[in-house]
């Protein structure tokens, strides 16, 4: 196994990378690294032996953290990318080329995506706006940064919830910038849920028939939102898009399952230890699922690289998409 | 007398400071409380339910000014209200039955003449409001006919015909007092059993192998599921937490300390989880008149989930938590903001609470409660029995009297 392969598996297990770009690309970017080091064995050819070697790798990234859904998208172009590979190439032009082809990738799919979406959103974010986000998406922050750079005037409502607490990360960042911010939980959603002007939500992945899956309780607060009639923004890039259809909203044969003593312990509140001796017990379980499924006609709108679109509009571009990177 | 007030001060401080809390336990203080408040009342020969009804009102606006969100302490009140003005009603006609024997031949001319001042008669426009206005309209009274004109006040007629008859009323006097700390004890006794009687509908309601949602901690919701469980119904129950009061790991630890199968779920996994679930039952903490509930916080998502889902929503509630009151925006007038200390910590937080250095301020929101509009409300279950939303007016409307709704 490739060193930097190793590191990025540790990260992701330890939880010190997370949130679907930052994977996406410690994981492109340990690939440049297989890459780079790659020596063909004798009586072997590139193209078969690179992309055995990139499957170990990712069914180690596997075992340390199931991968998301633009993961295997962003998979599926580099094994694309290597069996395209011209036989004529000599070893170290296709290593330039397959090192280019991520490089581009990381740059176009994930970082310009992100430039396109932040340019799109902004233009719904008006002065007076009480906007609320939902954990810690990434692609919301920026966006939300960069109003705030244009001098627009907003609060935001940042909204989080057990066990993760992403939430509390993504205000410090925003007060530091200055903008003007409101804490609470989820379950004070409908006592909010009246100033609110817009939601902004982050996704990590868009389904084909518009179901939107995330972080867990995004459903909840776009179903809230919907109830208040609060316009739904998703923040997403093209290339986490799926051509997968799913209509069970726990999904829990796929369903991420994150650690059950998380529930259990309430972190820094020393008073909440109802479940001390009793972890053993045959009749109490923890649940501790980390992504659900929103429904399409819970969202207005996603906000994507290739424009802003309503959710029926995402099997289009996962076809045209898909034929693009495919090419 | 002093020391019933200083108890009433020592309760009212309590409630300040939520040193009590949950509509239970506040609804049990308050009828002891107005109790011995009555017990304690010296009554006038004359007029002695208006004394006794302003001697309750003056207490019960203390209570209720000390903690409005609690509503199960107004309606308690209310209720004591209404319990008095009931037995001094059945004393008056009683005596009115008495003197009906006596005055035989007085009592020819009182259809014709609608005189005030005379003693019987008053008593007999009593008698006829009592039957209009408290008693169920029955095919007897309707075809009675009693003039609308007989509903007049009859606290004031009653002190009208006190005067006239003083000897009767003097044993009046004393059983009046007598039967309203009867009926308040019966209040006690009714607030203290409602959870079983709540529970022994719990066999019609969860099936086997059903598997059931809940929130927040209730006791009513706690013996509900228990019963079920000792009928040998087996079931699962999922429990949302509750951040930031973490009630949910409160009712999760009874639930498995009774033999039953739970599973703790994150808040934010109620959506995911509600497609497998049989049906969401909660507590309520109070039960407006329109049939909207406050709930604990979470609630109206809950309930917002169980109907896309179309899964029932059943709100379980003794009758003292039945608010008499129409809400108007209740998640705000009807909800209490509590410390920010339990979503963050202060020290973490320090650096950015100051208003100064360009950044941004900061607000932390941390309701109590939360409301669900009736027409998500599947049913609610009383001590009384089932009921549909639409049907809770109705109910209230038999446990207060017209006069207290405003105190």
């Amino acid at each position: 196994m490739h060193p930097a392969v190793y590191k990025v598996g540790l990260q992701y297990l330890s939880g010190d990378i997370s949130g679907g770009n930052a994977r996406c690309i410690a994981m492109l970017q340990a690939f440049q690294e297989v890459v780079k080091d790659y020596s063909t064995p004798p009586e072997k050819t590139l193209n078969r032996d690179m992309a055995a070697k990139i499957s170990s790798c990712v069914s180690f990234l596997r075992e340390c953290r199931p991968l998301s859904v633009s993961m295997g998208n962003a998979i599926r172009f580099v094994k694309n990318r290597i069996a395209k590979l011209p036989m004529t190439l000599s070893e170290s032009e296709a290593k330039a080329a397959l090192k280019s082809d991520i490089e581009r990738f990381i740059n176009e799919k994930i970082i310009g995506a992100d430039t396109v979406i932040v340019k799109h959103a902004v233009t719904k974010i008006r002065d007076g706006d009480v906007l609320l986000t939902y954990g810690s998406p990434t692609a919301v922050e920026m966006v939300l940064l960069h109003a705030h750079e244009l001098g627009k005037k907003f609060r935001v409502l940042v909204v989080d919830s057990r066990p993760k607490l992403q939430g509390q990360l993504l205000l410090r960042r925003l007060i530091k910038r200055g903008i003007n911010c409101a804490y609470t939980h989820i379950n004070a959603i409908s006592y909010i849920m009246h100033q609110v002007t817009k939601v902004f939500l982050g996704a990590s992945s868009v389904f084909s028939n518009g179901t939107v899956y995330s972080r867990v309780g995004t459903a909840c607060v776009a179903m809230v939102a919907t109830a208040f009639r609060v316009p739904v923004l998703v923040c997403c890039e093209a290339y986490k898009f799926h051509e997968r259809v799913i209509l069970d909203y726990s999904i829990c044969s796929s369903n991420e399952l994150g650690d059950p003593n998380a529930i259990s312990k309430v972190h820094g509140r020393e008073d909440i230890n109802y479940f001390d001796g009793l972890t053993n017990n045959a009749n109490l379980k923890f649940l501790n699922l980390m992504y659900d499924a929103t429904p399409s006609d819970y969202i207005s709108m996603i906000i994507t690289d290739y424009g802003m679109v309503p959710p029926t509009s995402v099997p289009v571009i996962v076809r045209e998409y898909q034929k693009e990177h495919l090419l | 007398m002093p020391d019933v007030q200083s108890t009433v001060v020592e309760f009212v401080n309590k409630l300040r400071k939520r040193k009590i809390e949950g509509s239970q336990a506040t609804a049990k203080c308050t009828v002891e409380l107005l109790r011995s408040v009555i017990s304690h009342q010296r009554v006038p020969h004359a007029n002695q339910a208006a004394a006794l009804i302003d001697a309750v009102k003056a207490v019960g606006e203390q209570l209720v000014a000390a903690n409005p969100v609690e509503l199960a302490v107004g309606n308690v009140v209310r209720r004591v209200l209404h319990i008095i003005r009931e037995e001094d009603l059945s004393l008056t006609t009683a005596a009115m039955g008495g003197l009906d024997l006596l005055d035989a031949s007085d009592d020819d001319d009182v259809d014709n003449c609608k005189g005030i001042g005379y003693p019987a008669m008053s008593a007999a426009v009593v008698a006829a409001a009592a039957r209009s206005t408290l008693r169920p309209p029955s095919l007897q009274t309707l075809l009675e006919g009693t003039p609308e004109s007989a509903t007049v006040p009859y606290t004031s007629s009653s002190g009208a015909d006190s005067e006239s008859k003083t000897a009767d009323k003097s044993s009046l006097t004393r059983k009046l007092k007598h039967d309203v700390i009867e009926g308040v004890n019966q209040l006690i006794h009714e607030i203290a059993g409602c959870h079983e009687q709540i529970a022994e509908q719990a066999i019609e309601h969860i099936h086997q192998n059903e598997v059931i949602l809940t929130l927040g901690s209730s006791r009513t919701v706690l013996e509900f599921l228990c019963a079920a469980k000792e009928k040998k119904r087996s079931f699962r129950v999922f429990v949302a937490e509750g951040a930031p009061r973490y009630q949910g790991h409160l009712l999760a630890k009874e639930l498995v300390a009774r033999g039953l199968q739970t599973t703790v779920i994150t808040d934010s996994a109620v959506f995911a989880m509600i497609s497998r679930v049989n049906m969401v039952i909660i507590g309520a903490h109070a039960v407006m008149a329109n049939g909207g509930v406050i709930g604990p916080v979470g609630v109206n998502m809950a309930a917002l989930a169980a109907q896309k889902h179309a899964v029932p929503f059943v709100v379980l509630a003794g009758s003292h938590k039945l608010c008499p009151l129409y809400p108007h925006n209740p998640e705000v007038l009807l909800n209490e903001l509590r410390s920010p200390s339990e979503l963050l910590d202060f020290g973490e937080f320090s650096d950015c609470l100051d208003f100064g250095a360009g950044s941004g301020s900061l607000q932390v929101v941390n309701p109590t409660f939360d409301y669900v509009p009736p027409n998500l409300v599947s049913l609610f279950i009383t001590d009384t029995g089932g009921h549909n939303p639409s049907y809770m007016y109705r109910l209230i409307a038999d446990y207060y009297s017209a006069d207290d709704l405003v105190m």
